[in-house]
């Protein structure tokens, strides 16, 4: 399972990154989760099977759901409370009810 | 404040998206920051240049010989001053990148445009003459640096979008299958690329004949000045910040916005600066209003200048909720980062929060620029301090080591903490009510309150 999320600059997505990997940790999964800026995004794309952007990029969700879809991968934007609370194990739970 | 917000979401956010997704802006600010590390790399140089310590210049003399600094200096030349060329090469990549032709083509074809309309012609004045002639057969670092920014990235849009016409109507050099394809994509970059240089070369003959003489001039007469007019006064600065709280209350990163718009300016003026300080250390510098003075001074914490409210939450919060939001926003608060608490406390759409957070910026605003502008505290010195730096050592850093740039980053933290806390004893007696009378409310969950 890999995951890929991306925000503005890949920063505060990458407080994420570590509490999602703690919470597949405990769950005994296997995950790659990792976070670039979006203007690296296009260029992992190809790596990741779910893709999650932050709430304050949303503006460029269009344009990166249409990446998504010319390769079949689910592209979904971060339910904003959970980002704020950095909510690893909810964030997890919608990354794996995406790929379903 | 209900139809506020709703005007917000309704009005703002559409247009903030389109000027967000518009790709020559995009294209512009995702090429400006290729020359970010080249320019913080170079600021190192500098701080070391010019330690504000007795004695160290005279120390420095005596171990590296007397001209120690020059040559310390070699790499603040090498950064600072290609930043348009940096800029002209990442402009076009970024833009041919988002019409999916040859982004390295367009890139080099941009640079090659750029250094067409720039006159090789540079100052010299002989040794015992008075008077400054020009000598030609040089690049002129004063135009390939950030002088020349503007005519750089109009440039580089002007040949990409050139280029990637006559690609996408396919007038290009077809080679037999077999050749390698490294081969055959420059030759596809043949003819687009000459006429991208025709274009320019024409223009510049044109030019010559006219007062303008240059690109260069014509630039800094039209655009630069009244650009740098308007984007470095005080009431500039306010509309900036005012933009940016209003797309972040929405839930849009509003720095990345308005910044693919006020960049370019605010890193001219930034570097304006750079060069005063090079010259003298001590010298009145010409700009208050640059990108460090927003980045260092306003958003202390992140947008909205949020430390304060972190630090707050965290000693004095009585709802669990915000007692350890509080906890989690600190460690990246001090970095500068704050999503945890736009997002978790929320402010985004919240009316209440929305208030102290649209005001505490443009309060800071007025407070630094008033510092800065009387002398009470040292203006940016041009040195590019990452923003993610803490506050105290940034302010240090970003003045050319002068103390009044952490008080004044002090002083503005209380200022943020003395704005926010009304709103924030309200918001958290709010939030310790409603544990109370739903005691399920845990600590990491719920919180779905106005999103």
């Amino acid at each position: 399972m890999n995951i890929l999320l991306i925000c503005a600059a890949g920063m505060s997505t990458s407080l994420l990154v570590t509490k999602m990997q703690e919470a597949a940790k405990e769950r005994g999964m296997e995950a790659t989760i990792w976070a670039v800026s979006a203007d690296e995004a296009k260029d992992h794309f190809d790596r990741a099977d779910v893709v999650l952007i932050g709430p304050q990029i949303r503006y460029k969700f269009a344009a990166l759901k249409k990446e998504g879809e010319a390769r079949g991968i689910p592209v979904d934007v971060i339910n904003p409370a959970d980002y704020g609370r950095v909510n690893g194990a909810g964030v997890l739970d919608f990354a794996l009810r995406l790929k379903k | 404040m209900d139809r506020f917000i709703r005007m917000l979401e309704d009005r703002v956010m559409p247009v903030a998206g389109r000027i967000a997704e518009q790709r020559h802006l995009q294209a512009i600010r995702d090429g400006i920051i290729l020359s970010m590390p080249l320019l913080i790399i170079g600021s190192l140089f500098l701080i070391v240049g010019f330690l504000p310590i007795p004695g160290y210049n005279e120390w420095m003399a005596k171990w590296f010989g007397e001209h120690w600094l020059d040559k310390l200096l070699y790499p603040v030349g090498a950064t600072f001053d290609i930043m348009a060329l940096v800029v002209s090469f990442g402009v076009a990549y970024r833009l041919a990148e988002k019409y999916k032709v040859d982004a390295l083509s367009a890139g080099a074809i941009s640079l090659a445009a750029f250094l067409l309309a720039t006159p090789y012609q540079v100052p010299f004045t002989p040794e015992g003459a008075k008077e400054t002639i020009m000598v030609s057969g040089g690049i002129p670092v004063q135009w390939v640096g950030s002088k020349g920014l503007f005519v750089a990235m109009i440039l580089a849009i002007v040949s990409t979008e050139i280029y990637r016409k006559i690609i996408q109507k396919n007038i290009v050099i077809k080679l037999p299958d077999g050749v390698p394809p490294a081969v055959a994509r420059s030759f596809v970059a043949l003819i687009p690329g000459a006429a991208v240089l025709v274009v320019v070369w024409v223009a510049r003959l044109i030019l010559e004949m006219t007062p303008f003489e240059s690109f260069h001039n014509i630039v800094s007469v039209l655009l630069n000045k009244p650009l740098s007019v308007l984007g470095g006064s005080v009431f500039g600065a306010i509309v900036a910040v005012l933009l940016v709280q209003l797309l972040w209350s929405t839930g849009l990163h509003g720095a990345a916005i308005v910044g693919g718009v006020m960049g370019p300016i605010w890193l001219s003026l930034m570097d304006e600066n750079r060069m005063v300080f090079q010259q003298n250390p001590n010298a009145e510098l010409p700009n208050v209003i640059t990108q460090q003075f927003f980045d260092l001074w306003i958003y202390i914490g992140g947008s909205g200048a949020t430390l304060a409210l972190a630090l707050t939450m965290m000693l004095r919060a009585r709802s669990r909720q915000l007692k350890s939001l509080g906890r989690l926003a600190i460690a990246p608060g001090i970095f500068n980062i704050n999503e945890p608490i736009t997002f978790g406390m929320p402010i985004v759409m919240n009316p209440l929060l929305i208030i102290p957070f649209i005001l505490v910026p443009v309060v800071l605003v007025v407070v630094s620029y008033a510092a800065m502008a009387t002398g009470l505290v040292a203006k940016p010195s041009g040195v590019a301090v990452p923003w993610t730096t803490p506050i105290v050592i940034s302010g240090y850093l970003a003045t050319g080591g002068k103390i009044s740039g952490s008080i004044l980053q002090i002083v503005n933290f209380f200022i943020a903490f003395a704005i926010y806390y009304p709103f924030f004893s309200i918001w958290d007696r709010q939030k310790a009510a409603e544990e109370q009378a739903d005691p399920t409310i845990s600590s990491g969950a719920g919180a779905t309150h106005s999103l």
